[in-house]
């Protein structure tokens, strides 16, 4: 059941957010100790909130579509009262005396907090195995990794532990464990929904959005959630939209980038005939497929990585932590971030801007670009190499080498399950909007979600 | 190509050897491939960070 479902039949009063969240809480005491999804449930409180929902509807008191329905937040959210970890040993016990931004209006939204899920360390990683909280598991197989570093958050939604979570992207954190999971992740511009609150691995990388079950419910998700926040220098003034697709919406007309160079290279080939599926399925909804060279897509992912290291390093640093409070691929980064010269920084900032530019030049011809989200399925737990195409490749370069250079230049982009590899792995389509853009990827991601 | 081990002893990072050892290789591969892209900068490219109003407003 989706959130627009679920929101249609608390209306007709044919279940009630009690249910909903009873229901919820149930599959988390089933599968969490397979799956290890969340670092804290919030059990009685849910219970609680969730009568609360349904006695405000009773009463006529209706805060829109995400009223009475359980979510969850990566555990980098600040949520008052309730510990938030950052899956960190060096936040364990750090409980926090304010919201940050997105529980506040998630809870302006009547949404009810069931639990904050598990991720990769800090937030710094893709793998979301974490030394201080332990391994989570992808429910399409527990083998494997939910992909991170909000991996927590895709294996509670793919696995109907709650309806909605939200994840931080620095480096396709969103998109990375959507994509593993089989579910809808949403990267919004940067700007477009505000940081405050939560831990911000990087400055000038992070993006929060929403994991979910349709591009219609990231859409809901959105409509609560974007917009300017005085409390985040990069919060965007520009006006919000109604980001949930019509029934029915068309894609028709649209002219939909196919990239000739880069991202079809060196991919399974399951995944690459999951995405050209997806192609040919928005050709035959009317888009028009535009074959498109992509600028320089590996150089803009080393710039990422410069920029990266740098500030989460100087994160870090400020922290005042020792080296036994990190695990060892968090600390490798870390040490690896502090080597680093501040000129590097600096012209990774201006490289920045100047890939920004050329990037922006392919709006002209397209309205979006599609591309494999990642080149592979969900890797086994553990593996710090994986093959694709009979070449080794370091995992956590090769989960995000389609992503990356997304955050770099600031751009949305949503993640919609697209098909199975030969080990029944699900594939991710990655559906790249111009700046602002999200109402149209999601209207694109709903349009080929209806006619799958 | 840069002495990555002078820089971190040079710094007093307190990075013990063998963790040096794993990271060296992979700050040699980045530095392959970012060193080039400096020298394509046009001087008159700024940052893609600027200082914000608040932060002039000392808020």
């Amino acid at each position: 059941m989706t959130i627009v479902e679920a929101a249609a039949q608390l209306r007709a009063r044919k279940i009630s957010s009690a249910e909903l969240v009873s229901a919820a809480l149930s599959q988390i005491e089933k599968l969490q100790p397979k799956l290890n999804a969340f670092i804290t449930v919030l059990d009685e409180r849910g219970r609680k909130q969730a009568r609360e929902a349904d006695e405000d509807l009773a009463r006529g008191i209706d805060r829109g579509p995400l009223h009475g329905i359980p979510v969850a937040l990566k555990d980098v959210f600040a949520t008052k009262g309730v510990r938030t970890t950052c899956g960190s040993k060096i936040f364990e016990h750090h409980v926090p005396d304010r919201d940050s931004a997105v529980a506040e209006k998630l809870a302006e939204a009547g949404s009810i907090l069931i639990g904050k899920t598990g991720m990769h360390e800090l937030a710094y990683g893709v793998t979301s195995n974490n030394p201080h909280f332990g391994a989570i598991r992808n429910p399409r197989n527990p083998g494997r990794i939910p992909g991170g570093s909000s991996g927590g958050s895709g294996a509670a939604v793919a696995a109907d532990m709650a309806f909605m979570a939200m994840g931080s992207d620095t480096g396709g954190s969103i998109r990375i464990p959507a994509a593993y999971c089989g579910t809808v992740g949403l990267k919004p511009t940067s700007g477009r929904i505000s940081r405050h609150g939560a831990m911000l691995l990087d400055f000038s990388l992070d993006h929060m959005g929403p994991l979910t079950r349709s591009a219609r419910d990231a859409g809901v998700t959105m409509n609560a959630l974007a917009g300017y926040d005085p409390r985040d220098d990069s919060s965007s003034k520009r006006p919000v939209e109604d980001y949930v697709p019509a029934v029915g919406c068309s894609i028709r007309g649209l002219r939909v980038g196919w990239p000739e160079n880069y991202y079809f290279e060196r991919v399974d080939s399951s995944v690459r005939t999951a995405v050209e599926r997806m192609g040919a399925l928005a050709e035959s909804l009317g888009a028009i497929i535009i074959p498109v060279r992509v600028p320089d897509i590996a150089a803009i992912n080393t710039v990422g990585r410069v920029i990266l290291m740098s500030e989460a390093s100087a994160f870090f640093d400020s922290l005042g932590a020792g080296r036994d409070r990190f695990g060892s691929d968090v600390l490798s980064l870390y040490d690896q971030g502090r080597l680093l010269a501040a000129t590097d920084y600096v012209n990774a900032q201006r490289l920045r801007r100047m890939m920004q530019r050329e990037f922006s030049k392919l709006w002209d011809r397209i309205d979006c670009l599609f591309t494999p989200t990642v080149p592979i399925g969900a890797p086994p737990i553990g593996s710090l190499t994986v093959e694709i195409e009979g070449k080794a490749e370091d995992t956590r370069l090769a989960t995000t080498r389609f992503v990356r250079a997304i955050n770099v230049l600031g751009l949305p982009a949503l993640s919609v399950p697209c098909g199975v590899t030969d080990e029944q792995l699900p594939i991710g389509l990655q559906i790249v909007g111009k700046p602002f853009a999200e109402a149209e990827i999601l209207r694109i991601g709903a349009a080929l979600e209806d006619a799958a | 190509m840069q002495d990555w081990k002078s820089i971190a002893i040079a710094k007093r990072l307190g990075m013990p050897e063998s963790d040096l050892d794993l990271i060296v290789p992979v700050l040699e591969a980045l530095d392959a491939s970012f060193r080039p892209l400096i020298a394509t900068i046009p001087i008159d490219i700024e940052p893609s960070i600027i200082l914000s109003e608040p932060a002039v407003l000392g808020e």
